[in-house]
């Protein structure tokens, strides 16, 4: 595929990395030539220019291009350079903006007449994401298909959980409910064989039905505790729509250290209760009572801080915490220090690109960010190679899986005996690096 | 995401295995291009000839199969350290397989003669130590003009062009050291696609030409044999007196426009002729400069030239001063014309362009007149802030500022080029070639040009009678010359072999 990605920023050089690793010609626009000298040694073109001029767009044939994702800091510029490409002949345009009015339905009618196809708001899916985690405390990633008909969740198994010690093979006796369909250890995640084992202290990815939901969280040590408040940390634009999404449902207490952007928050948001605290006072969790809260939230700018207030916040017995981390050297990191979960920005966007150029219904697909590895659904096309075998015989590479699947709004658990038919709709997942096979699989 | 990578291929040391198994992988697309003039020893009777070219496609294809099956490196990680030591060992690897033939053959004696005789020939220098060049083989001929026009667009672009192996992330490391410039600017998003392009361009020129040359009065095998020697702006001659030997007009002039067209930034070419943005050539200032050297030269050399009364005829004078300034610049150094002869002004004059040479990305030698705008500009710069001490400057290429950054890298390349060439220039007056001689024979190894200066090296560019030891050092700097200096210098820097 040919993609376009107009802006060199943080979100634009993670994608341009991402989709050159996966064999995509890739073309970055940037006004700054020295954000693409960066670039200097990864597969693909740079230009540097506005992405609102024709004649740059011309310049790099945004016409026979399949995707134009704008991602510069300006949204009115991301919408107009999204627009302009779209009528030069692109067949797809993405936009990356900044303000919760867009994404309401009534605004994606007016936005598809401009021919912007998609609009990623990277903090409103962050917030989303986060929601997300406070609904299940127990696991760390969770990824459900077709309202909730498939379940895939991220859990960290410890010497506790039954699960731990057997044989993937011999699983099938005590838990043919669930499905193992990675494991995560010592950073590196792998796509396990029936004669792997679950350690302790990994990260399996479990895919089940919701039914069954209670049986995994038993196999695995784990408890469902009840969610009732909330301690965020932070004042970024994420924390906003997080209190908007949940101010109604849970208790919420903002702490931040800016009182300007505090009085900003305390207006906007009546239903929360907004601290403000002096920057380096590190007594301030204690002191805001985080015993009394259920989950912590740390939002804050820096990665560092988020990840060492969390590490703190567990200290003082805080069961589930939350933190985000946009350096994406330090989210392995962060899952070692046992982090309930990671949000990053760059993950979520890169993940709803790469959920573009798999599926042409973005409407209602999801995708997971993980940061070795995506989680994405996609529609089995009709005569597509993963229909002509049973799974077991389809020679799936090893760094992918398909973790289970939706027929007839049933969800289903895959097995080497499964047969995939074209309308299914399945969940892959599928390992850095291996996404441009999935195009092969499944076209 | 690529966490996971660095993890699972992190090593402490360089990855030797992977680097010796990409280079079998290249002894064996050698090995297929010696096949071509093993066909012309055929077509021509040499049979003995043939039998070395056979012999040598035979041990090239034997050892490339052997490094590329039996080493099994235990990680195909590729990094920049894997990058650069691939690049310069494979131009080492191809002069050594590559002077099999001269060796078997009896062409050269010994393997000083034999390894200066291939590097001169793939870093496109054109110094030779064969004194009788008509008396060779047709055979051998042409695989000298054969190994300059592989060298010319590089090596290591042929093969990202046709094979997909190198075509990740470790490919982009080596086709960012092999391919000349500032920047390596790519013309299409993968790095494959460009050096298809790029080879599509140069296989262009190299059929038009052929075909030009063909059908004038230099006959098929020299046309083709002086078209793989001009398109790569190497100097390679198939006669003792090079181009002299026909007297022909057009055939001087077609080879002088094509040494000047592949003296031009490929990018350039493939986005004016391919894409069809002629503004390219509006916008370009070092196309600006180089066509306006070109031409500035050309005038003083004429000038003098006319002045001193050292031809006949004006237009003979004429040619003789385009072709001399086009083939200086482009580091063509053809032997068309005897230099000392033209006196020592022009002779000197003519260093100047060698020392700067082409544009950036393309076939020419020398350390880029890229490079000497962004120095000129810097310089004018400087002497602006003498007195506008706190005046904020920029330098300006092609309508672009170049960022400090940049700028400082080629301030550095230009000081390490000189210190090079000037270090070699002193280590061969200790075997007792003259210092300017010394000069300018190091200055015509490092810039890719191949004319020798001098009473050891003089007259029709014999290397022949220098000290083995000046010829080991001087196919050194013509790799280092060819390389634009850092991917080799790197190699002996401590740092790059140290652990970390």
């Amino acid at each position: 595929m040919r993609i376009v990605i107009a802006g060199a920023g943080e979100v634009g050089t993670h994608l341009a990395k991402m989709l050159s690793n996966e064999e995509q010609d890739i073309i970055v626009v940037d006004k700054d030539e020295k954000k693409l000298y960066n670039l200097e040694n990864y597969n693909l073109m740079t230009m540097q220019g506005s992405a609102v001029s024709l004649d740059v767009l011309k310049s790099i044939q945004v016409g026979v291009a399949d995707i134009f994702i704008a991602v510069t800091p300006h949204e009115t510029i991301n919408v107009i350079a999204s627009s302009m490409a779209k009528s030069l002949g692109c067949k797809k345009a993405v936009a990356r903006i900044d303000n919760f009015e867009f994404m309401k339905p009534a605004s994606k009618k007016f936005f598809s007449s401009y021919g912007i196809d998609t609009l990623i708001y990277p903090e409103y899916l962050a917030a989303i994401e986060v929601k997300t985690a406070m609904q299940h405390p127990w696991a760390r990633n969770w990824f459900e298909m077709l309202n909730g008909e498939l379940v895939l969740a991220g859990v960290k198994v410890r010497d506790n959980a039954r699960i731990v010690g057997h044989k993937l093979k011999d699983l099938s006796g005590i838990s043919s409910f669930m499905h193992v369909n990675a494991i995560k250890r010592n950073r590196e995640i792998i796509i396990p064989g029936g004669n792997d084992e679950v350690l302790h202290n990994d990260i399996i990815y479990v895919a089940t039905t919701p039914r069954n939901i209670d049986d995994v969280i038993a196999i695995c040590g784990k408890i469902n505790h009840r969610v009732e408040s909330v301690l965020i940390m932070g004042g970024n634009e994420i924390v906003k729509q997080l209190a908007e999404l949940i101010c109604q449902d849970y208790k919420v207490k903002i702490m931040h250290s800016d009182l300007a952007r505090c009085q900003e928050l305390a207006d906007e948001l009546p239903d929360c209760n907004i601290v403000h605290y002096e920057a380096g006072n590190t007594d301030v969790l204690e002191d805001e009572g985080v015993e009394d809260y259920d989950v912590f939230v740390a939002l804050g700018d820096s990665s560092e801080s988020n990840i060492l207030s969390c590490v703190m916040a567990k200290e003082l017995g805080m069961r589930k915490t939350i933190a985000q981390v946009e350096n994406l050297q330090f989210v392995n990191e962060a899952e070692s220090l046992n982090i309930g979960t990671i949000i990053n920005k760059k993950l979520i966007a890169s993940s709803t690109i790469f959920q573009m150029m798999i599926d042409a219904d973005t409407e209602t697909s999801k995708s997971l960010a993980l940061a070795d590895a995506e989680v994405a659904e996609l529609e089995v096309g009709a005569g597509a190679k993963v229909t002509k075998a049973m799974v077991k015989d389809l020679r799936l590479s090893r760094d992918m899986t398909i973790a289970g699947l939706v027929r007839n709004g049933e969800g289903l658990l895959v097995t080497g005996d499964t047969q995939l038919q074209a309308g299914d709709r399945v969940v892959v997942f599928c390992l850095a690096g291996a996404i441009h096979k999935i195009e092969k699989m499944f076209g | 995401m690529h966490m996971m990578m660095r993890h699972r291929t992190f090593s402490k040391t360089i990855n030797f295995p992977i680097v010796l198994r990409v280079v079998g992988w290249l002894l064996m697309i050698e090995s297929l291009f010696m096949i071509a003039p093993l066909l012309v020893s055929l077509i021509y009777g040499e049979k003995w000839e043939a039998i070395c070219f056979a012999v040598s496609v035979v041990i090239t294809l034997v050892v490339g199969l052997f490094m590329n099956y039996r080493i099994k490196p235990s990680s195909k990680a590729m990094r920049k350290r894997e990058g650069l030591l691939l690049t310069a060992t494979t131009w080492v690897f191809f002069s050594i397989f590559g002077m099999i033939p001269f060796l078997m053959s009896g062409t050269v004696t010994g393997i000083t003669d034999g390894f200066f005789e291939t590097m001169s020939g793939f870093t496109t220098t054109g110094a030779s130590v064969i004194k009788d060049i008509e008396a060779l083989p047709r055979g051998i001929l042409f695989w000298r003009s054969m190994m300059q026009w592989i060298g010319g667009m590089g090596i290591i672009l042929f093969t990202l062009a046709v094979l997909p192996m190198l075509n990740y992330k470790g490919g982009v490391s080596l086709f960012n050291s092999e391919v000349t410039g500032i920047t390596h600017e790519r013309m299409r998003p993968r790095v494959s696609q460009t050096a298809k392009s790029l080879w599509a361009i140069y296989l262009v020129f190299t059929v038009v030409l052929a075909l030009l040359l063909g059908f004038g009065p230099m006959g098929w095998y020299d046309a083709i044999c002086h078209t793989m020697s001009t398109v790569s702006t190497g100097g390679f001659s198939t006669k003792n007196n090079g181009l002299h030997y026909w007297h022909d007009y057009y055939s001087d002039i077609v080879i002088m426009i094509f040494m000047l067209v592949c003296g031009i930034n490929f990018t350039i070419i493939y986005k004016v002729a391919v894409q069809g943005k002629f503004n390219e050539i509006k916008r370009s200032d070092t196309l600006k400069w180089y066509l306006g050297i070109v031409i500035v030269g050309s005038i003083v050399v004429f000038a003098r030239i006319a002045y001193m009364s050292f031809v006949d005829t004006w237009h003979f004078g004429a040619i003789l001063a385009a072709f001399d300034t086009i083939s200086a610049i482009t580091s063509t150094g053809y032997a068309t014309y005897n230099y000392e002869r033209e006196g020592q002004f022009i002779f000197f004059f003519l260093m100047l362009l060698m020392f700067f040479g082409g544009m950036a990305g393309s076939t020419a030698g020398g350390a880029k007149i890229d490079r000497l705008v962004v120095l000129l500009k810097n310089v004018k710069n400087e002497l602006y802030k003498v007195v506008h001490s706190s005046a904020v400057t920029a330098v300006r290429l092609d309508g672009k500022s170049i960022p400090h950054m940049v700028v400082e890298k080629i301030l550095a390349f230009l000081s390490i080029y000189v210190v090079v060439m000037i270090s070699v220039a002193v280590m061969l007056t200790l075997f007792g070639l003259p210092a300017f001689d010394a000069l300018f024979n190091s200055l015509s190894a490092i810039s890719n040009i191949g004319f020798g200066y001098g009473e050891m090296t003089g007259g029709d560019d014999k290397f022949a009678m220098i000290p083995d030891a000046c010829k080991w050092i001087l196919a050194l700097e013509m790799l280092i010359g060819r390389l634009e200096v850092f991917t080799v210098l790197a190699l002996f820097s401590p740092g790059f072999w140290k652990k970390d």
